[in-house]
């Protein structure tokens, strides 16, 4: 973990995650404390892309667990692979010698909080969209969240040699329990003001000019502001710039371009009606 | 122990017990939490202290708008602190076209019961008075038929079952160990059936009051026998009421809707309430694959885009949209009204229920679909 909080912020600008204070002192903390990192925030804000970057900036493998409802321990833990087991008792069988255990290492098959907590040099772990799995799940996550420790019956409790850094992120599709969120730090990230989201649109669309990205980043606010199912998250505003720019290139008008591309922005029939009802204030013809 | 770090320790503590005071509980555990981060990061001012704060003591947005000002009150601005986002624009924020001042645009035909529709609260509580016992006969079928009658779906969760197009390995294996090896009985694994979501949108302004206890009736049924219901009133606003409709006895339950529904008898306003429900992503998800069961007039004032664009999600939304109405009960009833004849098209269903017999009917119907 860098030492401090500027270095980190500047080393995940070098990874191009431009993050602002709050999520740079959340961040920070959860590395100094230990504690799980619970991010919350609508779709698009850079909730797992936070994870991924983290996962370069220290040089740690990331593991991603994503959540879907009906996930059980087995899929997110650890499984005995039977078959294998099967056949290894056939085959002790067959050779007339003893069979040996058969809840050795060799057949466990590791899932991904079981692969974080015994990476040596400590991992990225990432659960995403928590919201989406079943409430029982989030009790299961609560021993492995305080002590980084998980009890499989046959072989002990296994604990983490360096305890991975967690980040989780919910859409907030329903309420988490207090159990959880209790473990964890917690941090809400918002849409980006303007000057953040075009330094982000600069970041992501190489050789897009200054002036270019602000007005682009104008676009998208007034898009924000209007009153649509889906507002559009700094990821559909970053490759709207891209898309602008590409058909920029091609010979197309700004104006132009932006209206064509709009759909990479707005992903409901609704929402593009809309914006194209307010094309003159939006794009600026 | 320095007097200034006797100060500084007084003034985080009180700092804490006010934020209890106003509202926000924060463990002991949390509070630990923040005292060490303060320890660990040493705080560079007042805005770095804000989000020490804000990651270690609030769990969620809303807490935020208990802990900033309180924040503010003891440590003074800390520079930009976060402006309270919005779900969505506030569309409804914006009077109802229509609305005061505006012309009223009668519904052309459609009964009586929705001209007196109005875009004000009222002033009083309402009563939704105690059930009769030929009510609670015609609840206690419904508790029976309801849970045969909802649709069902494929869980995605594979269980232990007789028959099943996967095999149980991990049981296979388990049971073959105790044969010495052998496998004896190849058993299966299936995704078992499980009852569809089921989302009531019920209706209880002015216009609905002589049906809206039966309907609120209707829902305390659903919500005691169906395993996943969600049930939200709408009359000028939108109030989630599934937790109150939990009590067991349905007097209480659908009375204490008395104190919590605070729009009931009053105006109209069903596309701003539809598009509220819409705006938010958490109730979005209760709709996603979900019988939705509407039971409105549909007797909107003013402008009905709102209405039929809200409809029109919903229904895209759910598994099916039934539309129940006190006015179909009448042979005569044609949906030629502004706010029905727009929404007609995404709607599965209309029917007719004013009661608790009615809907009886339509339950028997949708179990016979």
């Amino acid at each position: 973990m860098p030492a401090d909080q500027e270095t980190l912020g500047r080393r995940l600008g070098e990874e191009g995650y431009l993050a602002d204070e709050g999520l740079l002192t959340a961040v920070h903390l959860a590395g100094v404390l230990g504690l799980p990192l619970l991010l919350e925030g609508e779709p698009g804000v850079g909730k797992t892309e936070v994870a991924n970057v983290l996962a370069r900036v220290l040089g740690r493998e990331l593991i991603r667990l994503q959540c879907y409802e009906g996930l059980d321990a087995s899929q997110a833990l650890y499984e005995w692979d039977y078959p294998k087991q099967l056949l290894s008792l056939r085959a002790a069988e067959v050779e007339g010698r003893a069979a040996g255990g058969l809840y050795r290492e060799e057949f466990l098959l590791q899932r991904p909080l079981l692969r974080a907590l015994r990476a040596a040099s400590g991992a990225v772990l990432l659960i995403d969209e928590i919201d989406r799995a079943d409430s029982e799940f989030e009790a299961f996550l609560l021993e492995f969240l305080s002590d980084f420790q998980i009890t499989i019956p046959e072989l002990g409790t296994i604990r983490a040699a360096s305890a991975p850094f967690v980040v989780l992120t919910s859409n907030r599709t329903r309420e988490l329990h207090d159990a959880l969120k209790r473990r964890c730090l917690y941090h809400w990230i918002p849409f980006p003001d303007a000057e953040r989201e075009q330094a982000i649109i600069q970041a992501q669309a190489p050789g897009l000019d200054e002036r270019s990205a602000a007005r682009l980043v104008a676009a998208v606010h007034r898009i924000r502001g209007l009153a649509l199912l889906k507002r559009p998250g700094i990821a559909e505003s970053a490759s709207w710039a891209r898309g602008v720019q590409a058909l920029a290139g091609e010979g197309s008008s700004w104006p132009e371009a932006m209206r064509r591309s709009a759909g990479l922005l707005v992903k409901h029939e609704e929402d593009l009606a809309l914006v194209s009802r307010h094309a003159a204030e939006v794009f600026g013809d | 122990m320095t007097d200034l770090v006797v100060r500084l320790r007084d003034h985080v503590q009180g700092f804490l017990r006010d934020l209890r005071d106003q509202g926000l509980r924060v463990p002991v555990a949390r509070q630990r939490t923040f005292l060490r981060a303060i320890e660990a990061t040493g705080p560079r001012d007042a805005a770095h202290l804000y989000w020490i704060g804000a990651a270690t003591l609030t769990t969620c947005r809303d807490d935020l708008e208990v802990y900033s000002p309180t924040f503010e009150r003891w440590f003074g601005q800390a520079g930009a602190l976060p402006a309270r986002e919005e779900d969505s624009p506030a569309e409804d924020d914006v009077p109802a076209p229509g609305g005061d001042g505006a012309p009223f645009a009668a519904a052309s035909v459609g009964g009586q019961a929705g001209l007196a529709a109005s875009h004000s609260e009222r002033e009083s509580r309402p009563v939704f008075g105690p059930a009769s016992q030929d009510d609670r006969a015609v609840l206690a079928l419904l508790r029976r038929e309801l849970r045969g009658a909802v649709p069902m779906v494929r869980s995605r969760r594979r269980r232990p079952g007789r028959r099943g197009p996967w095999i149980d390995v991990a049981r296979v294996c388990r049971e073959s160990w105790r044969n010495h090896g052998e496998i004896v009985t190849v058993r299966r694994r299936n995704r078992p059936r499980r009852q569809r979501r089921v989302l009531l949108l019920i209706d209880v302004s002015g216009s609905m009051k002589e049906h809206s206890a039966a309907y609120l009736r209707f829902a305390h049924a659903a919500v005691g026998c169906l395993d996943r219901v969600e049930v939200f009133t709408f009359g000028t606003r939108l109030t989630r009421v599934t937790e109150p409709l939990r009590a067991r006895e349905v007097d209480l339950a659908v009375g204490s809707l008395s104190e919590i529904v605070l729009d009931a008898e009053g105006g109209t306003r069903i596309g701003p309430s539809l598009q509220e429900f819409l705006a938010n992503a958490r109730y979005v998800t209760m709709a996603r694959g979900a019988l939705v069961i509407v039971l409105s007039d549909g007797l909107e004032r003013g402008d009905c885009g709102p209405m039929r664009a809200a409809v029109r999600r919903l229904s895209l939304l759910g598994h099916r949209l039934l539309w129940w109405t006190p006015l179909a009960c009448d042979p005569a009833y044609r949906p030629v009204t502004r706010g029905m004849s727009a929404v007609l098209g995404s709607v599965d269903t209309l029917a007719g229920v004013r009661d608790l017999r009615t809907a009886y009917e339509q339950v028997q119907n949708l179990a016979r679909e």
